[in-house]
């Protein structure tokens, strides 16, 4: 029985591991293969990620609400420490794992057909798979070097992604933007896993932070001040990968890169993997540390459901929600609802990633009107559309479940999931101060405001008269959903968004079977009112806010706030949070380059400068004395042997004159000294 | 009274004229003749010094055959400067310089 059930781990892990390994074949297979735009390149990622998904599919079920699976191999040892690498599956990793991969499969499959006219789709796809391999690997692996890696590597390929079109200067100043923010985050994590590896001379996550948890066992103690440290690390590496406030602002910038990229990893998968870090390092925080991720993901809800409120530009308007969802679940984490923070993450990166891929359709459409008419519009700016929902059905019907499912009604997965949290942010704050009761109101104000600007996308997107046709009578809309690629994925996506596959009762988010994987809360037994009330309230004031702003912006009724009134241009100006960092951090930071460069080149180089010159003034001096004192020298003797040579060749002129003169010259010469001796 | 110190001086007078003679001019045949104004001193001195021979006349015996033998040579060496313009179309005899080494 024994070897049986290693037998079926072991399997299970090389399925693990296979699911890992593919999208990585994929990528080198891509990256050999001939051409820039080679069909067989989307089809190999495909490929490679269905077989993902299959093999996640099994370890899932073999996994899922069983005992955990993990083996390591020794991978290097320094001095007496022996660090192992290996793969963990437990309920969280094998969650993610599945999660990622059948996100994955639809975004390929829509890829294959949106990056069919790009001329370089097999970059694309090899960048893709790279991504898919990076994420799989995140979640599965056990040790936190390698988490850190692959943490950094999930980074990277997207900043890869998002600059795809680098010859367009914005996407270049994006992931820039993406990448150095992101940097400011992975600092972070690197300094917790030193601390973490000081204190307890381990990297692995399952002895750290699972079930016999180093971090919370009483032998050794993080002292105090590191322990704070350790945590500002992780909130900042989460904060920068899930966009929370204060380094949210690179993914709305982000979404300059392919739409189907901002739908698998800037809304569905690598911003989760923040929230994923949280759930999988969870032992390590104090009560004080969790408020304070409350704090941080309660905000980051709030004030990014105001920015989206009056972005006209589409995807802008999504990263946004997509932030404020993040913070949702940052905000769950913190109030202790681990397993309803990772389930909204589970059925948000469903619906999020659905409207993003209709987006994506729109977006195209839109761009085939501009080139057909020769227009000069931003083909993802809202104003221009309307009216899209009669050209275009399925792509309507799925946007509006994925609206639903993220504004949070009744029979989605998006209800279940988001209530569960409201109701358990009340209940966190039960007992507590009065400022406490802030979070969840602040909390459901989000959610009104969430029903709100997802009813003015869907509104303006949809419902109404085609904007561009009223401006200009003369556009003829012909666009459709698009081929079975694009319908495909989106019908996938929006089954997904509906409640059966995660409960069967549409209107209690305890019976979803996902919250029972992870540890038992307290939220899940219906003990008090808010189980009836917050859903009830929450919902009926959804439907109000929902008719508002459906009156707003398809009777045009009235507008809900002035525009150019001061609080229109906080939530458009986004806060001006980007012009406050560029005005605190960028500018000083650029004088102090500034000043850095400018003693770089007067001090620095002055002095290097003037050593050279010092030194050419060295050599000119020796140079002169070589010149003149040894090489005069050796010419003054040259001279000298030179004159008396030619003296002496003189009397061998061949003149016989000379001969005559020389003669008689040592002949007088003799005479004289004759005579003078 | 004309004694053999001023035949000498004379003589000296040629000599030193011929070998200036010989060593200045840029003609072959103004070097001739100052060969032979140095002969013809040398002449001069046998003849003046002949004077205490008065029995055999030697001084002036040896002069006459020199005087044969200088016409000998000069006729020699006119052939031999013929012979050298012939060869180099010049007679100064700066210009011929083959004969160093």
């Amino acid at each position: 029985m024994e070897n049986f059930l290693q037998a079926i781990d072991s399997l299970t892990i090389r399925f693990a591991l296979a699911a890992v390994l593919l999208p990585l074949l994929a990528f080198v297979v891509n990256v050999c293969l001939p051409g820039k735009n080679n069909k067989v390149a989307g089809w190999i990622s495909t490929l490679a990620i269905l077989t993902s998904a299959v093999f996640s599919v099994f370890v899932f079920s073999k996994v899922w609400n069983q005992h955990q699976v993990h083996q390591q191999q020794l991978w290097f040892t320094i001095g007496e420490t022996k660090v192992y690498a290996g793969i963990l599956l437990n309920n969280l990793s094998v969650l993610m794992l599945l999660l990622v991969s059948l996100i994955a499969l639809p975004v390929h499959i829509y890829s294959t057909a949106y990056m069919k006219k790009d001329e370089s789709s097999k970059r694309y796809f090899a960048y893709l798979s790279f991504f898919c391999f990076s994420m799989l690997a995140l979640v599965v692996i056990d040790n936190l070097i390698l988490f850190y890696i692959f943490w950094e590597l999930v980074g990277f390929s997207s900043y890869l992604l998002i600059g795809f079109w680098f010859t367009r200067s914005k996407a270049v100043l994006a992931n820039k933007k993406a990448f150095i923010m992101n940097r400011i985050g992975d600092i972070g994590l690197l300094v917790a896993i030193a601390i973490l590896f000081s204190v307890y001379h381990t990297f692995d996550i399952d002895q750290l932070f699972g079930a016999n948890a180093l971090v919370r066992s009483t032998t050794f103690e993080l002292p105090g001040g590191w322990q704070f440290v350790a945590f500002g690390g992780i909130a900042l590496a989460v904060a920068a990968k899930s966009a929370q406030f204060p380094l949210h602002t690179w993914l709305p910038d982000a979404m300059e890169g392919p739409t189907s990229v901002s739908a698998l990893i800037h809304a569905a998968t690598m911003v989760a993997a923040g929230v994923f870090l949280l759930g999988r390092v969870y032992p390590v925080f104090t009560e004080v540390e969790l408020t304070i991720l409350v704090i941080i993901g309660a905000f980051t809800a709030f004030m990014a459901a105001t920015i989206a409120l009056t972005q006209n530009d589409l995807k802008r308007i999504l990263a946004y929600s997509t932030i404020s969802q993040l913070g949702f679940m940052v905000m769950a984490m913190g109030i202790g609802a681990y397993s309803s923070s990772l389930f909204h993450l589970a059925t948000h990166a469903f619906f999020k990633c659905l409207l993003f891929l209709v987006a994506g359709i729109v977006i195209h459409e839109m761009q085939h009107v501009k080139e057909e008419y020769d227009l000069d519009i931003d083909p993802q700016n809202v104003l221009y559309m309307g009216g899209l929902g009669k050209k275009m059905p399925l792509t309507f019907i799925t946007a509006l479940i994925g609206g639903i499912a993220l504004i949070g009604l009744p029979l989605t997965s998006g209800y279940l999931s988001k209530d569960g949290i409201l109701i358990q942010a009340f209940e966190w704050s039960e007992g507590k101060p009065v400022l406490y009761r802030l979070i969840p109101i602040g909390a459901m104000l989000t959610s009104w405001l969430t029903a709100f600007y997802v009813t003015r996308l869907i509104v303006k997107v949809f419902f109404g008269e085609f904007k561009l046709a009223q401006i200009n009578p003369g556009i003829k809309l012909h666009i459709s959903d698009g081929g079975w690629q694009y319908k495909l994925p989106l019908v996938f996506l929006a089954a997904c968004c509906l409640f059966p596959l995660f409960s069967l009762n549409p209107f209690l988010y305890e019976h979803a079977w996902l919250l029972n994987g992870f540890p038992k809360i307290t939220g899940l037994d219906r003990v008090n009112i808010y189980h009836t009330i917050v859903p009830a309230g929450l919902n009926i004031l959804s439907l109000f806010v929902i008719y508002w702003a459906y009156a707003v912006y398809v009777m045009q009724k009235a507008l809900p706030f002035p525009e150019g009134g001061w609080l229109f241009r906080v939530s458009y100006h986004e806060w001006y949070i980007d012009k406050i960092y560029s005005k605190i951090i960028i500018g000083p930071v650029l004088a102090l380059s500034k000043s850095a460069r400018w003693s770089d080149v007067n001090i620095i180089d002055g002095f290097l400068h003037l050593l050279q010159r010092i030194g050419i003034a060295f050599s000119k001096v020796a140079d002169w004395t070589d010149r003149y004192i040894i090489d005069g020298f050796l010419h003054l003797i040259a001279s000298i042997v030179l004159g008396i040579g030619n003296f002496a060749r003189s009397f061998q002129g061949g003149k016989v004159q000379y001969y005559l003169f020389s003669m008689l010259a040592i002949i007088l010469a003799i005479f004289l000294f004759k005579i003078l001796i | 009274m004309i004694g053999l110190s001023d035949f000498l001086i004379v003589g000296a007078g040629l000599f030193c004229v011929g070998l200036y003679i010989i060593l200045t001019k840029h003609n072959a045949i103004q070097v001739l003749i100052g060969i032979e104004m140095m002969l013809n001193a040398a002449i001069l001195n046998l003849v003046a010094f002949g004077k205490y021979d008065r029995f055999y006349n030697g001084g002036q015996m040896f002069a006459l055959f020199a005087i044969v033998l200088a016409a000998a040579t000069t006729a020699v060496a006119l052939a031999i400067i013929l012979n050298v313009y012939k060869k180099y179309k010049t007679i100064d005899p700066d210009q011929i310089h083959e004969l160093k080494d």
